[in-house]
Order: C-alpha cells, then structure tokens, then sequence
C-alpha cells in the first residue's frame, strides 16, 4: 500500500529532511509564543502578572520562615501597636500579634485555597460538562439531574453545617467541602459550548477516523472551548479567593487560630477597629482588591490570545 | 459482488409531544432505499434539501444511527458498531464533508490532521507517517509549508483538498463526498473535482458523490439515484437519467439545470414551465395518496423508476417513440 503513494507521489524518504525543515520555517507559532507576545502588548497586564507571580512566590517562602503558633500567641503587650515601627512594620491586633506575618501566613492560606479549590472544581466541572455534552441522551439526562439536585442545596448553609460537624478541619479539608459545591456553575458553561462544538463536522471526521471517545473530548472538543476554560478558571480564582475570605469573615471558614485574609478582614467587624486601629483590616482589604484586579488584567490577555480576532500582540 | 449493497434502509427520528414525552410520530429521512455501489465507480446521489442524501451518506460512513433495513460490506451488516469496529471499517470508507472549515479541528495543525486516520489504524513510525503527510499533500497539490499551518491560513478550494487529503490517507474502498463541492466557487469546484478523479484513477476508489447540482453529477458519475421525500425515485446510468427521464421529479431537477444559451432561453424557460406544470396537475399520478414515492420498478436492466407498473411501461413506450 505504501507503494501505492510512493507511485502517485514525487516525494520520496531522500526528501524528508529538506521538506520539514522548509515546513518548519513557515509554522505558525506556538501558543505559549502568542500569549508572551500579547502579554508584552499590554503594558498593565504584563505588571498585573508580575505583582501575581511575585506575590505568591513571596508569600509561599516567606510564610516557611515564619512559626504560625508562636506568631499567634497573645502578648498583651503590644496591644493594637502602630504601625511602622521596628518590631510590627504594619502594627498588631488586639492580642498583640504582628499584623504583617499574619499577613503573609494568611495570604499563604487563603490563596492555597483559592488555588486549590479552582484547580478541583474547574477541572471536575469541565470533565462533567464535556462528557455530558459530548454523549448526550440518557448520559446527559442522568448527569443534568445530578446537577440540578446539587444547585437546588443551599450551599453556604451546607458549608458551614458540614464545617461543624467536621471534628478537626484544616486548609486542605475545607478545600475539598468547597470543591464539592463549585464546580456547577463551570459545568453548565463548558456543557453548553460542549453540545454545540458536538455537532460540528470535525468531530464527526474524527470518529470516521477511528478516533476513541474519550480522545476526541479531551483531545479535539476541549483545544476549541480552551478560551472559555481559560477565562472561566481566571474568573472563578480571583471568585474562590473571596469564597474563602466570605466564609472565614463570618466565622466559619478557616478556625481562628489560623490567620487567613478573611479572619483578619473581619476585624473589620467592629466599629472601633473601623475608625481608629484600620491596620488590622485595611492591608488584608487592599490585597484582595489589588489581587482580584491583577488576575482579571491576566484573564483578559489570556482570552485575546486565544481568540485570534481579539489580538493586540505583534502578528506572527 | 458490489462493493456495498445497502438494503431497505431506513433512518427514523422520533417526534416526541405531549406532557409525558412520548414518541407519537417520526420524521422519516430515510424511507427504505435500496442500491448497491460497485468498485471503482463514483454513485451520484441527487435530490433537493432535506430529501435524505446527506442521512444515507453519513448512515453508509457509520455516523448515523439506522432504524432499521442493512448496510453490507464484505459481507458484514456494518449497521451494528461492533461489526464495523472488527472490519476496521472506517479504513476503507471514509468521508468527504461539505463545510471544509467547520470538518478541520481549527486547534490542530495540518499535519495532525492529515496524520488522524493514519495514526488509528495504521502504525507508522514518525518518519514514515510525516513522509505519508507530504505525499498526500504532494497528491492534492498543497506543498510542503502546510504541514504546520492552520486550517484558517487556507482558502476554502485548499482546505477541501486537506479534506480530500485526509479522507485517501489511509488509501480507502469508498469515499463518501457529502457535498464537497458546493460551498466552492465554480472555477475551485473543477479544480477540486479533477483531484478527486485523478485520485479515483490512481487509487481505484469509488465516491458515493451526494449532490444537488446535476451539472457536477453529470460531470463525475456513471450511475446515479435520485431521491426525493427519503425514498429513491430513479435509478439508472448517467444515459438513462439525462436522457430518458421517466419520473416527474427527475425532469424537473433536469429542467431547472440553467442554461447558458442566450438563443434558446425562450424555448428553455417554455419546457421548464412545463414540466413544472404537468408536476402540479399530475402529482397524484406519480405520487401514491400518502404523497410519497411508489416502489421502484425495473424499466431496463440499469433503470428503474418509482411509479405504478402500467404507468412507468407507458411512460417508457411514449420516451421510446420521441427517441425514435
């Protein structure tokens, strides 16, 4: 059969070489090229993502070096220091302890599990919408209930009912009750761009070629919804930062002992510490918005890089 | 024995209504049609929009659920998804489609996609499979910069011919072309045709061509069906067809063909109006009380027509005597 080309063909082994290399030299470039030359187009987002990694590379080795336990004991001594000075450069709390380490073990915290809750419920609620898009009928009916009886429980409410029962809960475990309940709204989005990508004919030319499945979701549907993956994980991080934050305001998310940037916004509870201790809330408040920002900044330039119409960044 | 026999075919969707979803009627795209194609040959399949072609198509490639009737291939009811699995069917049928942007994944790489079927069913080493990528490429006359561009760097006539390319790489029995050429313009069109008959030629594969325009059909095929409302209405051989109508339907698809000659336009627009009367006053002659087609009946050896016995022997006298 391989004769069968080799007769209809000038082409030849002897030319293999030559013609990959000219092939080479006219590729279209790669993805991770087009997102850098987009990020170097857009002054803002470029800073954004630079604030973002370096935040969170200072915070995961600085928060090593700090002893949480020792950090949070109580001294009377330095109650609602100010700020600026030697010993507490943002001041401390009412129990004394230094708000600036509290800062970045709380940061440390809460952005572990924005970072960990987006990664499982993005990733469950994208296989959950591809398959149940993809084969349709009574796979879809079934999955779609599921769905629905999950909406229909009231989520905050079930989070702080199962945070109560949960005997010893830490980060890792209050990650995964969160993962349980977030992962619909990302779901029904990859679900309905799912049933229409379905229908195009390059999936049915993939299933005449043999191709399984599974591959075709993973490998052929989800490269074409990769810009709603993308704009939909930025979206729901800088979202599951403030899920955390939320819940740990209202006293049920991380316990008080560990700092998060929700235990020390709510410090912000009460009114004296609103008007004349602002040090104990305002940094934790300031991060989060700056943090949100940055994130939607990265967002936008990951969305014009896969949307080739969209484009600022130098063509080819 | 033919390549493919396809026997009483019939493709169902379900209506369903009322509060508890039930199945009370069903759209019938394919209403038992029977045909067979022969190796080597290109089958044209005409009918108007929503006649069933495309159904019948997809059915043969696999793609579509078939209600009921059987799809033989070397002997085996490719209908069952097991049966076709054993064969490795889709090896040697392929598929050709009408959209040539939408049947290119806009996220892979013309080498990829080229390389899709060979990757499935034949185990090539890299080297092989990217020298296999470039002849198929050389076959359809793309060069070898394609190899790792886009589908949307291409013009709509390429990109057809990367269809074409990816349907031949696995060097296939049958391909069925959907369609290919009609979202092409006129001057693509015959190019893309041409590389599909030079490969026909050079491959020895039979097309199942499914098509609206008649001039293209003429153009690319020896035997042709004619299908109307999901059943077939006429077979015969290119001669047969255009020459010697039989069935109402047939003549009207023949006589809207345009026609670029200014002299005759009068005489042409005379005969169209015509045919379209006789297919106004006459429906009940050839269509049975339920508006669908008669079973077909055996006219000559290749030509057979959807009408009552004594009407089609009738009908195929008075043709007779016009010839003569």
């Amino acid at each position: 059969m391989a004769e069968n080309f080799e007769q209809h063909s000038d082409i030849s082994a002897a030319d293999l070489a030559r013609l990959s290399q000219e092939a080479q030299a006219e590729a279209t470039p790669s993805t991770a090229k087009i997102i850098w030359s987009e990020f170097k187009a857009d002054r803002p987002a470029m800073a954004a993502l630079f604030i973002i990694v370096g935040f969170i590379v200072f915070v995961m080795v600085g928060a090593l070096f700090i002893n949480t336990p020792k950090m949070m004991e109580t001294n009377i001594m330095a109650y609602f220091n100010q700020p600026f000075t030697p010993e507490f450069w943002l001041g401390a709390d009412s129990g004394g302890r230094s708000v600036a380490k509290q800062l970045i073990v709380g940061s440390r915290n809460s952005i572990g599990i924005a970072i960990g809750l987006t990664i499982i419920s993005s990733t469950f609620g994208i296989c959950w919408g591809l398959i149940s898009g993809y084969f349709n009928g009574y796979i879809d009916w079934g999955m779609q209930r599921v769905y629905d009886f999950m909406m229909m429980l009231p989520m905050t409410m079930m989070i702080i009912v199962l945070v109560t029962i949960i005997p010893h809960y830490n980060s890792v475990t209050l990650t995964f009750i969160f993962s349980i309940f977030y992962w619909e709204g990302t779901s029904r989005l990859i679900r309905s761009r799912t049933l229409a990508e379905a229908e195009k004919d390059y999936v049915a030319a993939s299933r005449t070629s043999g191709t399984s499945h599974w591959k075709i979701i993973f490998r052929e549907i989800m490269p074409n919804i990769s810009s709603l993956i993308i704009v939909d994980c930025t979206l729901s991080f800088a979202e599951n930062i403030g899920v955390e934050t939320g819940l740990s305001y209202l006293g049920f998310g991380l316990p008080s002992q560990t700092p998060s940037l929700g235990t020390m916004i709510s410090n912000a509870n009460d009114p004296n510490n609103i008007t004349q201790y602002w040090w104990t809330w305002l940094p934790a408040a300031l991060e989060i918005i700056i943090l949100c920002l940055a994130i939607s900044y990265v967002g936008q330039v990951l969305r014009r890089a896969a949307d080739a119409s969209q484009r600022q960044g130098a063509a080819d | 024995m033919s390549l493919i026999e396809i026997k009483d075919l019939k493709v169902h969707y379900p209506i369903r209504t009322g509060f508890w979803n039930r199945i009370t009627d069903s759209v019938r795209a394919v209403d038992g049609i029977t045909f067979n194609i022969e190796a080597g040959e290109t089958y044209g399949l005409v009918g108007e929009s929503g006649s069933g072609k495309s159904t019948t198509g997809k059915s043969v490639v696999g793609l579509e659920k078939v209600t009921s009737g059987s799809i033989l291939y070397k002997g085996q009811d490719i209908t069952k998804a097991e049966n076709r699995r054993k064969l490795d069917y889709n090896r040697d049928v392929q598929m050709i489609f009408q959209d040539s942007l939408s049947s290119l994944n806009p996220r892979k790489r013309i080498e990829d996609i080229i390389a899709e079927p060979l990757r499935n069913f034949e185990k090539l080493s890299k080297d092989d499979e990217k020298l296999r990528v470039l002849q198929l490429l050389d076959i359809v006359g793309l060069d070898a910069d394609a190899l790792y561009k886009y589908p949307h760097q291409f013009s709509g006539g390429q990109r057809q011919r990367i269809g074409v390319a990816r349907a031949v790489a696995t060097n296939p029995k049958l391909i069925i072309a959907d369609e290919p050429v009609s979202a092409l313009d006129l001057s693509v069109q015959a190019q893309v045709l041409n590389f599909m008959k030079k490969i026909q030629r050079e491959f020895g594969i039979s097309y199942l061509f499914i098509s609206h325009d008649l001039g293209v059909v003429r153009h690319m095929c020896n035997n042709i069906a004619i299908m109307n409302r999901g059943r077939l209405v006429e077979i015969g051989t290119r001669d047969d067809i255009y020459n010697h109508p039989l069935h109402i339907y047939t003549k009207r698809l023949l006589a809207a063909i345009p026609e670029t000659n200014v002299n005759q336009r009068e005489a042409h627009r005379a005969s169209r109006l015509a045919v379209e009367k006789v297919y106004q006053e006459q429906q009940s002659k050839y269509y049975d009380d339920d508006g669908e087609a008669y079973p077909l009946v055996q006219i000559s050896k290749t030509h057979a027509v959807a009408l009552p016995e004594a009407l089609a022997q009738q009908l195929a006298t008075q043709e007779g005597e016009v010839q003569a």
